[in-house]
């Protein structure tokens, strides 16, 4: 059963240069790219508009842009190895400064951000696992070692109860973070793991990479329960759909795909461009329609909406 | 074959000479100070007085049996002398350098590697010309050039000129320039009779002022290409050669070559090559690398977010997202090889 998507809308050359990731809250779409200031853009009104440029915000640009489902509080790591913390009052975002400071030799490259806002669980260049609790001014409360490899890519479980993290030797691994164990090292990648993403459930794990397969992990088991293959370029992000149901990839070739996590089939193929995607997210849901944004090295973000066959 | 160029022959007395006086040396410095008499002798230049004309071959020649030699050692008797010591040891093991590495290098070049060091230029002059003739060797055997002539511009053992000495730049015939960051690859484009110029890592003054002024004088149209490796030291050598280097800021405008383009390694030709061969790898940045890139990043104005050059500051970026570098050797394995790559590429960048 394939689906429709339609073009919605775009935000064209949103940002000078690569837009490296997103974030989207209940009103925003937040952007950062390889420029100093962050964007913001309304999801509320389907012409996508700038509401908010933060200027300035890293100055050597800006790899990753993570919020909390409320849409109060972000946080952005730029290439400097500077971690910012945001909040939003009023439709406003402006730098928590106490928090940031606290945060200044945090050191981590991947970040995430807890459904509350909460935790910012980061993975370090050098493959720690790292959790700072914001409500207490950003205290360091955990530091796993891994094997050493390069932590590219982090998410948090959407109760907060594991960390997955993805490495570029290719290793996956779930911590607890209420025990601070690793129940699993998941197997199956080899090559540089580039996204890893919970189910909104938490039963499932998405990772994929330079492979260009997304490998599925049942969490409470560690086995490998399918593989997604059918894009034929290194897999930059993925993310799921509110319900669970779908699993959005985007890659380096600048496809996104929409895949059935019920029939392991992809549903649907859209491109605007054959530059690299670094980022792929649902939108809020906007009545019963479901849309989807993307972003990368086409310096726009693009928007797709099913197509409600009516 | 060109008289001027290096070869392995014209190397041996001088590696020779280099040889036996380091190993002396460190000799002489691994007895006990009291019986330490490190010292280099070098035979001094004749002046005109103490020279004949030979009446075999009418070439002007030394009068035989006046030859003086003039002996520096360390410590010496004076603060002088052990400097001037000193000198000859860092001029012998620049020259040195510039032979284990192939390149040449000209007085200029030697000077500017430390100008306070040296304090002028006529003291360099002085102890690379006491060398060539202690060791018996024109100074181009050194690997110290002065121009050659420009006719041999597609000769793979061609040395950049002087530009100083080059009356006139007749590049017509030429379709493009491609400035080669490395050595090797250089080697192998020249066996394949492509006309190119070859910088060789970090280009020295003398090759930036003479593609400079090649550029000056060529037609306004005619492509000027770098081929660099897809890492910190390639864009960084690119930038060089287009814009000029912090250290030399009061000679750029006369050594930029503003319509330099970048023909490559950018990362998503590296990736597109590696996925076309079985199990292809490519390089991850040290942690040196991403120190470099950040550093550039935040401190080159080419590279500046409002700067001229976006689209180096993208891939620089990229390259720390991904985490990955690119050596241009990886194009070698390629279909179409290196030489087909070039071409299309070319053809890609020019319409």
């Amino acid at each position: 059963m394939s689906k429709q998507y339609l073009t919605w809308g775009s935000a064209d050359n949103a940002h000078p240069i690569d837009i490296f990731s997103l974030a989207v809250t209940d009103k925003h779409i937040l952007s950062a790219s390889g420029a100093s200031s962050l964007k913001v853009h309304s999801t509320t009104d389907t012409d996508f508009p700038l509401v908010q440029s933060i200027d300035d915000a890293h100055k050597v640009g800006c790899h990753h842009i993570v919020t909390d489902t409320k849409g109060q509080r972000a946080a952005s790591a730029g290439f400097e190895g500077d971690i910012k913390i945001w909040s939003c009052q009023e439709g406003n975002w402006s730098a928590d400064s106490v928090i940031t400071a606290n945060l200044t030799a945090a050191d981590a490259w991947a970040i995430a951000l807890s459904q509350d806002g909460q935790y910012l669980a980061g993975a370090t260049q050098d493959g720690h696992i790292k959790v700072w609790d914001l409500n207490a001014e950003g205290t360091q409360i955990r530091d796993h070692e891994t094997k050493g490899s390069f932590g590219t890519c982090i998410d948090l479980s959407s109760d907060g109860r594991f960390i997955a993290s993805g490495h570029e030797n290719g290793a996956v691994y779930i911590f607890s973070t209420e025990t601070g164990r690793m129940p699993f090292s998941l197997s199956g990648l080899v090559k540089p793991v580039r996204a890893v993403s919970f189910s909104p459930g938490g039963k499932l794990l998405a990772a994929a990479g330079d492979s260009k397969v997304i490998v599925l992990y049942d969490t409470s088991s560690g086995e490998q329960v399918a593989n997604l293959s059918g894009h034929s370029a290194w897999i930059m992000s993925l993310a799921w759909s509110h319900t669970g149901e779908y699993l959005l990839s985007g890659s380096f070739d600048g496809k996104v795909k929409v895949w059935s996590i019920d029939t392991k089939l992809c549903v649907a193929t859209h491109s605007e461009t054959e530059k690299a995607l670094w980022s792929v997210k649902w939108l809020p849901k906007t009545g019963k329609t479901e849309g989807f944004a993307t972003a990368g090295a086409n310096r726009s973000l693009s928007f797709y909406r099913e197509a409600t066959g009516g | 074959m060109d008289p001027h160029s290096p070869s392995l022959s014209r190397d041996t007395p001088v590696r020779e000479y280099i040889d036996t006086t380091l190993t002396a040396l460190l000799h002489q410095l691994s007895l006990p100070p009291a019986d330490s008499h490190p010292a280099i002798s070098l035979k001094r230049r004749p002046s005109p007085a103490s020279c004949t004309i030979n009446p075999s071959n009418r070439a002007l020649e030394e009068i035989p049996g006046v030859q003086v030699q003039r002996i520096y050692s360390w410590p010496g008797r004076t603060a002088y002398e052990a400097w001037r010591f000193t000198v000859v040891i860092r001029v012998l093991s620049i020259i040195e350098q510039a032979m284990r590495t192939g390149r040449a290098i000209s007085k200029r070049d030697i000077y500017y590697i430390d100008p306070e060091y040296f304090r002028s230029q006529t003291v360099v002059d002085g102890v690379i010309d006491d060398l060539a003739y202690t060791i018996g060797v024109d100074r181009t055997a050194l690997h110290v050039v002065r121009p050659v002539s420009f006719s041999n511009f597609d000769s793979q053992e061609t040395l950049i000129p002087q530009i100083e000495d080059v009356d006139k730049i007749d590049i017509s015939g030429v379709r493009w320039v491609l400035v080669v960051e490395k050595e090797a690859v250089f080697q192998r484009l020249a066996r394949s009779s492509y006309h190119l110029n070859a910088g060789k890592g970090y280009p020295d003054l003398c090759t930036r002022r003479f593609l400079s002024r090649l550029s000056d004088t060529a037609a306004p149209n005619l492509p000027f290409y770098a081929l660099v490796d897809g890492d910190p030291d390639g864009v960084a050598i690119m930038s060089t050669y287009k814009y000029g280097s912090a250290a030399h800021a009061h000679n750029n405008s006369r050594m930029s070559i503003p319509r330099l383009q970048w023909l490559g390694l950018r990362v998503t030709d590296a990736i597109a090559a590696v996925d076309s061969v079985e199990d292809g790898v490519l390089l991850s940045l040290t942690a040196r690398d991403r120190k470099k890139i950040v550093a550039m990043l935040r401190n080159s104005p080419v590279l500046a977010s409002n700067g001229p050059e976006l689209g180096w500051r993208a891939e620089l970026q990229r390259m720390l997202m991904l985490n990955i570098k690119a050596e241009i050797e990886i194009l070698y394995e390629q279909e179409k090889g290196l030489e087909g790559w070039i071409d299309q590429e070319m053809s890609r960048q020019t319409h």
